[in-house]
């Protein structure tokens, strides 16, 4: 059946107050408020009106010290993303940071090793380290062999970097952003055992644990997700930062007001809204 | 340009998901459903990609005599062996089955059962009370492992309670916390990008 006969042969779902998708109302006027907020603070911070600024996050401060380490030491930095997406959210946090530490290693002639597990984020990698190095003025040291695909397949992928752990001994690894799973653990020891500064950080909240534990500094949660403003400063980024601060407060407000009618109320009209 | 048009792209593209997901005379179209076969055709057109790298990679460690050129000799072998293996009889035929079933499964089990070795490792250092939180979390796995043991119920009765009020109550409402704020942070992250804030995907540190 052509594409558009089989869509009119399907059953009509009934839109809720005939705009929106049935379950996604209450989602869409949430997602509209967020956006507001931001975009009224993106436009503070480019009319040059003073906006909050993020407070101290010691293990993005931390970048440059493991960094300098393995200059000093002579020895490579090693930087995974975890099992990476195009989709996940965690995985575009970790390309401004990414891009943030091959500049640090192209200014101290420092070796990177980027490992990754997934073919499209290889090629963007591949791309944000060349203009890294480019940026840095130091196009010659970029080494196209030292991003490199391993496999898309999770302890496969872990045996790899195993061995580069082993065998280049990298003086730092940088485990960011995620998503991580159970390899997370493994990178972490075998960076230990390789004698490694690990500066790691993820919001999956199963590996939190072993990050908080096995890492010398660790970013929890949100703090990846503002990595971006934090490390480029700019005012219009941190605005979007701000922004996000602020939505948190109406959702803490929403929470209470929610358990307060789900206490108290025989029907809870806020739940109801929601998933509209 | 190099960067304009992809980023153009990049916010069509976001608005595009927006629009089919929420509007429902366009979610009726199906464009949603049409958009993920276009990115999973794309995604694997990627996948040769990965493949000319691993050739360029280890074809140069065997070319060059490097040390341990053997096993880049190996994982060729393999890669374009089992390859050629499954395009011609595709991954059910017997002998992919027989490689996969017997020599992938087992590499792969034996790789996570790292995992328990690796844990102990690391909960040996994270135990090691030196500091505030360092003792605090040591306290609560304590309390955990004897808790989730039979053992724990046996020595002080309700010990099994107070585990599992542990993981269900502070422990529970911590990682909501850190999830809402996470969901957040990602959805700024995605409005970064829609404003055209966000560009380091597109190559460079800045």
């Amino acid at each position: 059946m052509p594409f558009g006969l089989s869509l009119l042969a399907q059953e009509e779902s009934k839109a809720v107050w005939g705009i929106f998708t049935a379950g996604q109302a209450g989602a869409f006027v949430a997602v509209a408020i967020f956006a507001i907020l931001v975009y009224v603070m993106i436009t503070r911070a480019r009319a040059g009106q003073s906006i909050r600024e993020i407070h101290k996050i010691p293990g993005l401060d931390a970048i440059s010290e493991a960094v300098g380490r393995a200059t000093e030491m002579g020895r490579p930095v090693h930087y995974t993303m975890g099992l990476p997406s195009i989709t996940d959210p965690q995985t575009i946090a970790a390309f401004p940071v990414l891009g943030y530490v091959a500049k640090l290693c192209a200014q101290y002639e420092t070796r990177l090793i980027n490992t990754v597990p997934d073919v499209v984020i290889y090629a963007i990698n591949e791309e944000i380290i060349r203009q890294a190095y480019l940026e840095a003025g130091r196009p010659d040291a970029f080494n196209p062999d030292d991003v490199r695909f391993i496999t898309d397949w999770q302890f496969a992928y872990v045996a790899g970097v195993l061995e580069i752990l082993a065998a280049e001994k990298p003086a730092a690894q940088i485990l960011f952003a995620g998503p991580f799973y159970a390899e997370a653990m493994i990178f972490i020891e075998a960076g230990a055992l390789a004698g490694a500064i690990q500066v790691g950080g993820t919001a999956s909240t199963a590996q939190l644990p072993f990050f908080v534990a096995g890492c010398d500094y660790a970013l929890i949660g949100e703090e990846i997700y503002a990595a971006s403003a934090y490390l480029s400063k700019e005012p219009i980024i941190t605005g979007t930062v701000v922004g996000e601060d602020y939505f948190k407060f109406l959702i803490f407000a929403a929470i209470i007001v929610g358990t307060l009618i789900a206490t108290f109320a025989t029907s809870n009209p806020l739940a109801t809204f929601m998933t509209s | 340009m190099r960067k304009e048009v992809p980023m153009v792209l990049t916010v069509l593209a976001g608005l595009f998901v927006i629009v089919a997901k929420y509007l429902h005379a366009v979610d009726q179209l199906g464009w949603f459903t049409v958009g993920n076969r276009w990115f999973q055709i794309v995604y694997a057109m990627f996948f040769l990609l990965g493949v000319v790298s691993l050739t360029i990679v280890h074809g140069k460690n065997v070319q060059r005599r490097r040390s341990k050129w053997v096993y880049s000799l190996i994982l060729l072998i393999c890669m374009y062996g089992y390859g050629i293996l499954t395009l011609e009889q595709t991954v059910d035929g017997p002998e992919a089955n027989w490689i996969y079933n017997n020599i992938i499964v087992p590499s792969d089990s034996t790789v996570f059962a790292l995992l328990a070795f690796f844990i102990t490792s690391a909960a040996y250092r994270a135990f090691r009370i030196r500091t505030r939180e360092a003792t605090v979390l040591m306290i609560t796995s304590v309390i955990l492992m004897m808790g989730t043991a039979p053992i724990g119920d046996t020595i002080i009765p309700g010990w099994g309670t107070l585990a599992h009020w542990l993981m269900d109550v502070p422990n529970s409402s911590a990682m909501r916390g850190i999830q809402i704020g996470a969901y957040l942070g990602g959805f700024a992250v995605a409005l970064r990008i829609l404003f055209g804030l966000e560009r380091a995907h597109l190559g460079g540190a800045s």
